[in-house]
């Protein structure tokens, strides 16, 4: 029943079955979204670690995601089809078309991750690229966290972080090329630190998918669409 | 995906056909030598919404009003077919249509509160049927059903006619719902509200689907895609008697319709 009954005041939501279903969905994607930062973790713990058992793992949770996304992808369909949503409430639609999409790649991103865990199992690896990757891996998961953050608080500031977040995180991959060529002498070496760079690759976009998220989150508060940064992709 | 055209309508069988509250089988109707609809094998699921959608004269209202037989008070108006309600014919020999009537409510286009007071709108039917419970009760329960008792409770006494056309079209379904229907029969019942009265009719739909099967006839396509629960999509014929094209789930038919004529009208392609 609608709350005017018994309340002596008109309701104050006449769409509340729609905006219940819409917030049943932005749920669902905060649940995939702490799935994608976990994965991410773990990926990282895997790769710097060389646990290929841990690989395993990041790859089988992919799997929720993927159910996820495609129950979400129904619901959202559903919905615009049957809603006709529109203001904040189409502003907030297509946010959650975007974040769908841009989690579910995150996760492949992490088993992009464990899977290259997996190819260089055995091979002799440089502390100093490992520990390059592991200061981004730190550096990347408070990106999720903030992106996912805004979105939940509705934080226009909160979003704003986020281009800031990103630098480090793409001056350490730009720098990896070098990390990389300083390899060269040791063939067995040099085939570990190219799958790295992919690693590294990995890493450095799921910290732009986080500001993606960012832009969003800023898409659904002002209704104005702008892209943070221009330095989305690196070389 | 491939969308068929073909000429005879697509319906879900149902598993036990008189399982549901009520339905038609190869219903025709005419009005005088006129073929209004043709060959309507339709069926509607207990507590659930059912939209009727199609464009202007393919007999929708037509066939809404089969439902409880108030096509009988056009004289030359003629039903073929079957009208079943739980299995039963209501236009076989010896049904009562007041009975009928009582059992399957209708609530129209344009609210039409009788001129009484609001407290006499709702308990007049249920007075004149012989009720003998508590009518104060019953007037506070259909009213608070409607979703308008926090509007009126102190204001009984005034006329129905001082409320607005919401208010008004509220006032109507707490009138057909203090009569106890089991089926409730609504013929455009926003097409005469604005768009917030309009949402609230549709949210209150929602509510009494709990209780009620709804049957809803409706011009607008997003009504029927937000409110109900099964859509029947019924187009004129070249000899302009109205027959069934689709009939499936809601989400079916705004997402992925089989028959070409359907998706051609939901997205506006049609004729």
């Amino acid at each position: 029943m609608t709350d005017a009954k018994g309340s002596g005041s008109p309701p104050k939501d006449v769409r509340h079955h729609f905006h219940d279903q819409m917030a049943a969905l932005e749920r669902s994607m905060l649940g995939v979204a702490e799935t994608a930062e976990t994965m991410v973790g773990m990926a990282v713990e895997a790769v710097t670690t060389g646990n290929v058992v841990l690989a395993d793992q990041v790859i089988a949770l992919d799997a929720q995601i993927d159910n996820t996304y495609q129950a979400a992808h129904d619901q959202w369909i559903r919905l615009v089809a049957r809603q006709s949503p529109v203001a904040s409430d189409l502003r907030m639609m297509s946010v959650l078309l975007h974040l769908n999409i841009t989690l579910e790649r995150m996760g492949d991103q992490a088993v992009n991750i464990a899977k290259l865990t997996k190819v260089v199992d055995g091979l002799p690896r440089s502390e100093k690229i490992v520990e390059a990757l592991r200061e981004m891996g730190d550096l990347v998961r408070p990106m999720i966290r903030t992106a996912i953050h805004a979105l939940v608080r509705r934080d226009i500031d909160e979003t704003r972080l986020l281009p800031a977040m990103d630098e480090p995180l793409d001056r350490l991959n730009r720098n990896m090329y070098r990390e990389v060529v300083a390899c060269g002498a040791d063939d067995k070496l040099l085939e570990w630190a190219t799958r790295m760079m992919m690693v590294s690759r990995a890493l450095e976009r799921i910290g732009d998918q986080s500001v993606d998220i960012g832009e969003q989150v800023a898409y659904l508060l002002t209704g104005e669409l702008h892209e943070f940064n221009d330095t989305g992709s690196a070389p | 995906m491939e969308l068929v055209d073909q000429t005879e309508p697509i319906v879900e069988t149902p598993a036990r056909p008189t399982s549901h509250p009520i339905e038609t089988r190869g219903m025709s109707v005419h009005y005088g030598s006129f073929r209004a609809v043709k060959d309507i094998t339709l069926f509607c699921q207990e507590r659930k919404i059912t939209a009727l959608i199609g464009p202007s004269g393919c007999g929708k209202s037509t066939v809404l009003r089969c439902f409880n037989r108030l096509n009988d008070l056009i004289p030359t108006a003629r039903v073929d077919g079957e009208v079943l309600y739980h299995g039963e014919n209501i236009y076989r020999d010896g049904v009562d249509p007041v009975e009928v009537r009582r059992r399957i409510g209708m609530v129209f286009q344009k609210p039409n509160p009788f001129p009484k007071s609001i407290r006499e709108n709702v308990a007049w039917g249920a007075r004149i049927n012989g009720y003998r419970g508590d009518l104060g009760e019953l007037v506070e329960d259909a009213l608070t059903q409607a979703a308008l008792w926090a509007e009126v409770k102190d204001k009984l006494d005034e006329s129905g006619l001082t409320l607005s056309g919401g208010q008004q079209q509220r006032l109507c379904i707490a009138r057909a719902i203090a009569i106890k229907p089991e089926i409730l029969l609504m013929d455009e019942p926003t097409s005469a509200l604005d768009p917030l009265a309009t949402l609230r009719i549709e949210e209150l739909l929602q509510d009494l689907k709990e209780k009620y099967t709804i049957i809803i006839v409706t011009h607008n396509m997003q009504q029927a895609a937000r409110a109900s629960d099964f859509t029947a999509f019924l187009n004129m014929d070249l000899d302009r008697a109205g027959f069934l094209v689709e009939f499936g789930s809601t989400e079916e038919i705004f997402t992925r319709p089989r028959q070409k004529a359907t998706e051609d009208y939901i997205t506006g392609r049609f004729g």
